[in-house]
């Protein structure tokens, strides 16, 4: 399949991101398609690689840079700001996290660009916003899970602030800064103009909140630590099996009955208290405790064929290994194949959208490149010539 | 700001979501300015409405659902798929998220739509994927959570899984379809044809495991759960104050030092053997206990202002109310507001992504509407006469 048309084809993409939710938003648009050019500081000028995303080589780092090339270049020279701007005349759509100011300072903001290519789309992700009391608040997703909220509702109640185990705040603040791209190039073929777009991990958090954010804004109602179980559907939590948990979904009467059904439950089928949503919620600590005798007596797996065959929603609770194994997550193929030149072949996390006419290749296009892999192809297609070339390389602007 | 242009003006989207993961894709449409038609089932014939969205005028189903108009449909009729069939000639975009098999089983499915309108962008969401050994399955948000890994890696060490505090499977299943509908549409702008995009909970998890996902692809390693603090950065979790809990990100050496010189810690700073970042993950433990009798000492306040201060990323954990009081969020204008008919002005959680040349209004466009509230102009819109509308009415077709 890799030789079909991608969505994004024929879109030129400038990658000035670094750690991880700038290079989210780049990856959403390499993935599909878009000629993206990664540009770092070249090695001579830069002495201090180390980040959270860990090494080159390392699979984080591999699985966040695919589908894209790269070029070494020195944004603090004026030499090397020329470079940039000749790419950016060429550009559809530039994408930075710096710290809000830098862009500023670097004289590479929205406003320097569009001087010179008005159709640009100028994407931004800050940690708290643009401007404001925190806008140039150092911001990592740690903070922006606390200060979002979000981990005052993850975790059991009682047990303290929880974060969640995914750089959610790094994630979402990618992929809305991807969407709000698209919808700009949208907006462009009306009008044949670009537009700043930016975003923030505070921002996203709060949108993530989504009924838990507008139960306080409309209801006036602060959400507790949620715990396992669903905040209002009773059943809906982890229940304990003779080998570990499974997930049972059963909240409705229809499939709460459905459930006590398939357990032989007789004695919560008909207990009166329980026949409605309310009454279950109301006795949910009591209704889990005798819905964990059940599920007590059997194992995982036989309650997860059990339940779904009676179509209650049961399912495991993976470890990440167990996850890429399972048979419909191999059939789903997001385990996608990347061919490096000096890694050899490897598996990294594809796309959870399928396009049916424009899909995502099971080979990927391009592995993560290295540092500067690309830079001479790059400069060449900019019409640069061999002396020139070499004289951005002596200068160690490239 | 209001009367602004939005980059979705003039699309045509058709919304036949229900519950949760469909809703939030079309409310990405909605919010940035599509006309997007709600389809629900007449009152009539449909007893049983409950969801675990709650009630209509409830919180959560009035941020679900701004933004868009209602019509009745009773798609089960041939009268009802004719009205259908109308609407679709007219369209962009439709949008549901039944069961894999409902939309065949009605009818309605992308190769019958694509019959009447080859430009159609056709979106679908399931819980595990349009097709496989769990093609079929009930999914919800709480079996994806524990299908997709995860509920092992959120909570700390030892307790169990543990649910994350937001319907994270739903939410950024919604948030990918929208972002490939986009596509399809830039991606029609040059075929002229549309295409069935879809994805399902399950891989949408898959893809916001990102580098835990990435851990085992490419390393084999089991990412465990990572609790409160950085799986490798440290110090970054969080540290109890005098009157809370803080976040603290000061995993770099030079962040390390900032932070011992703010806190007055000498020893901490002094300790050789802390001076590497592998040497402070080593003795997370130790050094996670120094910190702590430090930032016992003062209020959470006081150390977010004097960390913020020297530059090491620091901030509250916040409960939901306290979020939306913070002055930053304030700033930012993420709590839009909406006039509802009968429920009089209510705020919503709005849009993460600012777009500056189309920004999504302070005054939402519409509130969520009551059930049908628009059936009649959208009939008319289609042309059909008054007699005709009556005669849809009358035989609860909507």
């Amino acid at each position: 399949m890799s030789e079909s048309r991608l969505p994004l084809e024929g879109y030129n993409v400038i990658d000035l991101t670094a750690h991880r939710a700038g290079p989210t938003a780049v990856r959403q648009l390499a993935d599909w398609g878009a000629n993206v050019i990664k540009i770092e500081a070249p090695s001579s000028i830069s002495n201090d690689k180390g980040s959270l995303i860990g090494s080159r080589h390392g699979s984080d780092f591999q699985n966040l840079h695919r589908n894209k090339r790269s070029l070494t270049l020195n944004l603090k020279t004026e030499e090397g700001k020329a470079v940039f701007f000749d790419l950016a005349k060429k550009s559809d759509i530039i994408v930075e996290n710096f710290r809000s100011a830098v862009k500023f300072r670097l004289g590479i903001d929205y406003d320097s660009i569009r001087k010179v290519n008005s159709r640009i789309i100028y994407g931004s992700i800050a940690g708290f916003g643009q401007t404001g009391p925190y806008g140039k608040r150092p911001g990592v997703d740690q903070i922006a899970q606390g200060m979002g909220g979000l981990m005052s509702i993850t975790g059991l109640p009682g047990q303290g602030p929880v974060r969640v185990g995914i750089p959610i705040c790094d994630l979402t603040a990618g992929i809305f800064l991807a969407q709000g791209i698209l919808l700009a190039l949208i907006d462009r073929e009306k009008t044949g103009e670009g537009q700043w777009v930016h975003t923030s991990l505070l921002e996203s958090i709060i949108q993530m909140l989504d009924f838990q954010g507008s139960r306080w804004l409309i209801k006036g109602e602060v959400a507790p630590q949620a715990g396992n179980n669903h905040p209002t559907g009773t059943p809906t939590g982890v229940f304990p099996t003779s080998d570990g948990h499974i997930n049972i979904a059963a909240a409705g009467t229809n499939l709460f009955d459905r459930m006590s059904d398939a357990m032989n439950a007789d004695d919560l089928a008909s207990d009166e208290r329980f026949r409605t949503g309310e009454g279950r919620t109301e006795n949910r600590e009591e209704v889990n405790e005798r819905i964990s005798v059940y599920t007590k007596t059997k194992t995982s797996d036989e309650w997860i064929d059990i339940l779904n065959e009676a179509g209650v929603p049961c399912g495991p609770i993976y470890t990440i290994d167990q996850v890429f194994q399972n048979e419909q997550v191999q059939h789903l193929g997001i385990a996608k194949t990347v061919h490096h030149k000096n890694l050899g072949t490897m598996k990294v996390v594809g796309q959870a959208l399928n396009m049916t006419a424009t899909p995502q290749p099971d080979t990927l296009r391009m592995a993560t490149p290295e540092l500067g892999e690309h830079t001479d192809d790059i400069l060449a297609e900019l019409g640069y010539d061999n002396d020139k070339i070499a004289s951005l390389h002596g200068a160690d602007i490239v | 700001m209001s009367t602004g242009r939005l980059p979705l003006s003039g699309y045509n989207v058709i919304d036949v979501t229900a519950a949760r993961a469909g809703p939030t894709a079309v409310r990405q449409l909605a919010d940035w300015g599509a006309n997007v038609i709600k389809i629900e089932a007449p009152a009539a014939i449909d007893q049983n409405r409950a969801s675990l969205t709650g009630s209509r005028h409830g919180y959560d189903f009035q941020n679900l659902h701004r933004n868009k108009r209602a019509l009745t449909l009773n798609l089960k009729t041939e009268e009802g798929k004719a009205v259908f069939f109308d609407l679709v000639k007219e369209a962009d975009v439709v949008v549901e998220n039944f069961r894999s098999e409902v939309k065949f089983r009605l009818g309605i499915d992308y190769e019958s739509v694509k019959k009447v309108n080859p430009r159609i962008v056709y979106g679908s969401i399931s819980g595990f994927g349009q097709t496989g050994p769990y093609g079929k399955r009930p999914g919800v948000d709480q079996i994806a959570q524990g299908l997709g890994g995860l509920m092992s890696i959120t909570g700390l060490p030892g307790q169990g899984p543990v649910r994350v505090g937001i319907p994270i499977c739903d939410l950024t299943a919604g948030i990918f379809l929208a972002q490939g509908i986009l596509m399809g549409l830039l991606d029609r702008g040059k075929t002229g044809e549309g295409q069935w995009v879809h994805t399902s909970l399950l891989e949408s998890v898959i893809q916001m495991l990102d580098f835990q996902g990435a851990r085992w692809l490419i390393d084999e390693k089991v990412a465990p759960q990572a609790g409160n603090n950085h799986p490798t950065g440290t110090p970054t979790g969080v540290f109890p104050t005098a009157d809370g809990h803080i976040n603290i990100a000061a995993a770099g050496t030079n962040l390390f030092d900032r932070m011992c010189a703010a806190m007055g810690a000498d020893d901490l700073g002094a300790d050789a053997r802390f001076r590497t970042g592998e040497d402070r993950t080593d003795h997370r433990e130790e050094i996670n206990e120094r910190i702590s009798a430090y930032t016992k000492t003062k209020p959470s306040d006081e150390w977010i202002d004097i960390m913020n201060e020297a530059g090491v990323p620091c901030g509250p954990i916040y409960a939901i109310d306290e979020m939306f009081a913070n002055e930053q969020v304030q700033h930012l204008g993420i709590a839009r507001s909406v006039q509802h008919s009968q429920l009089g002005e209510l705020k919503v959680v709005g849009q993460a992504v600012n777009l500056t040349a189309t920004p999504q209004p302070e005054t939402l466009r519409r509130a969520t509407p009551d059930l049908g509230e628009h059936t009649d102009e959208i009939l008319a819109e289609l042309g059909y006469d008054a007699e005709k509308i009556a005669a849809l009415h009358k035989k609860d077709i909507v």
